[in-house]
């Protein structure tokens, strides 16, 4: 009993973790991918750059990095909580911004020039024409990854954020026993089978047309 | 109502429109004919603002959209480019519906959004444009619920309701299967009843024949020949004309 509450007291903070991380990066990944097709050279090099190192590194090594960079840069840490945040919102942000990108390319350039045909304005083309399809197209890609960043809070224990897995870990170590973990497993099983419910009713809601 | 002189258009080393002139009266049909590659769909797409012309003149219904100066062609401003883009209408080989749009809503939405109509006027509109096209009962359906032929439809009261002085179509049947093709066909024929001032890019030869008052043949971005259709179709006077017309005999 005591081991649950400890693990719900964990799995709020996982939550925190995880609707922060999506409040900044499902934003944030409009920027990225705004700079990763954008004309301006410079720019998208920068862009290109920051998705290749946040898609080609580890997580993992990204969450130390930005726990421990700044100690020897600046000689104080982030709190290792907002550590975290950073580091999984800036690589979330990422991979959104090459999710929204591939929606946006998927859009058949007839839409554009019917738009323009009738008159629209380039506004009114982006927000009322492409915007709707583009997150229809891109939801699928999306609730995959948000699953995947339900799995990753795990790894800011690493950094000794005190969420779900960390607490499951510590009780294992503590009473000598594997089952905290398992507890621990079924408890992310359930997140994502909330969020997937969820994603499977916006896939469902949006699934009027073709 | 559209006078072009002079028009000519590169992609890079690519020649793809040269010295193009023509005129297009008031309550006329023109046709363009020609093979593939020949240029037909970039002058429209000059015409309707899709692409840029290198060099040449254009005056739609009294307004330059763009004067040569000898050397390229100036354009007028953006805000007198979107009042002359309203004048022209087009209608493309693959609709380009919105999907996410009901008809009515594929109809109604420019109307609002640009000409600033009322709800109940656009669909008042909408709902005469449909009964026209014989797709009163579908305003409220989807684009992917539509057969081919329908969405053709949808997609010439689309540019119909906007209430353009010319409409312009781009191989408006070639998508289409050949029932379908005579579903567009008789559209077309009945706007050219009304009076409308059309200009048609097709490879219906019996239709372009029957339906317009002037014909231009293309070819690799020039005009081989033009005429009234009974020269052009029953004795053109070049050779590639002919070669390309006899093609749609066998």
């Amino acid at each position: 009993m005591q081991l649950l509450l400890q693990l719900l007291k964990g799995t709020g903070v996982t939550l925190e973790v995880f609707s922060l991380t999506l409040i900044f990066s499902l934003p944030l990944g409009f920027v990225v991918c705004a700079g990763r097709m954008t004309r301006i050279l410079p720019i998208r090099w920068i862009v290109d750059l920051y998705i290749q190192i946040m898609r080609g590194t580890p997580l993992l090594l990204q969450l130390l990095f930005f726990y421990f960079a700044p100690f020897y840069i600046f000689g104080a840490s982030l709190p290792r909580f907002w550590a975290a945040i950073l580091a999984f919102t800036l690589n979330y942000s990422a991979y959104f911004a090459e999710i929204y990108r591939s929606g946006m390319q998927a859009i058949e350039v007839g839409q554009y020039e019917a738009s323009k045909v009738l008159g629209f304005t380039k506004a009114y083309t982006f927000f009322h024409i492409v915007l709707p399809q583009v997150i229809k197209n891109i939801i699928p890609a999306i609730g995959n990854e948000v699953i995947t960043l339900v799995k990753d809070t795990a790894l800011a224990s690493t950094i000794g954020v005190i969420e779900l897995f960390r607490i499951a870990q510590t009780a294992s170590s503590r009473e000598f026993s594997t089952i905290p973990i398992f507890v621990a497993g079924v408890f992310y099983f359930i997140m994502n089978y909330v969020v997937s419910k969820i994603f499977d009713v916006v896939e469902k809601r949006m699934a009027y047309y073709r | 109502m559209i006078k072009a002189e002079h028009i000519s258009k590169s992609f890079g080393d690519n020649v793809v429109l040269t010295d193009i002139s023509f005129e297009l009266k008031k309550g006329q049909v023109l046709s363009i004919i020609g093979p593939s590659g020949s240029g037909k769909s970039t002058l429209l797409r000059i015409i309707t603002q899709l692409e840029r012309a290198d060099n040449g003149t254009l005056n739609i219904d009294g307004d330059y959209l763009f004067k040569s100066n000898g050397e390229r062609a100036e354009y007028t401003g953006s805000k007198k480019a979107r009042e002359i883009g309203l004048k022209v209408g087009l209608v493309f080989q693959s609709f380009n519906l919105f999907p996410h749009y009901t008809v009515l809503k594929n109809i109604t939405a420019a109307q609002r959004a640009v000409l600033k109509r009322s709800k109940e006027e656009s669909e008042e509109k909408a709902i005469v444009l449909l009964r026209k096209m014989s797709l009163e009962d579908k305003a409220h359906s989807y684009p992917f619920e539509l057969s081919g032929g329908q969405k053709q439809r949808v997609s010439i009261a689309r540019a119909l309701a906007l209430d353009p002085e010319v409409l312009f179509f781009d191989e408006p049947t070639s998508a289409l299967d050949p029932e379908l093709t005579r579903e567009i066909l008789k559209v077309i024929r009945d706007l050219s009843e009304e009076n409308m001032t059309m200009a048609v890019v097709t490879h219906e030869m019996a239709f372009a024949k029957g339906i317009s008052d002037w014909a231009i043949f293309m070819d690799k971005g020039v005009i081989v020949e033009e005429g009234s259709p009974a020269e052009l179709f029953d004795s053109p006077k070049e050779d590639r004309t002919r070669r390309f017309i006899k093609s749609f005999e066998e």
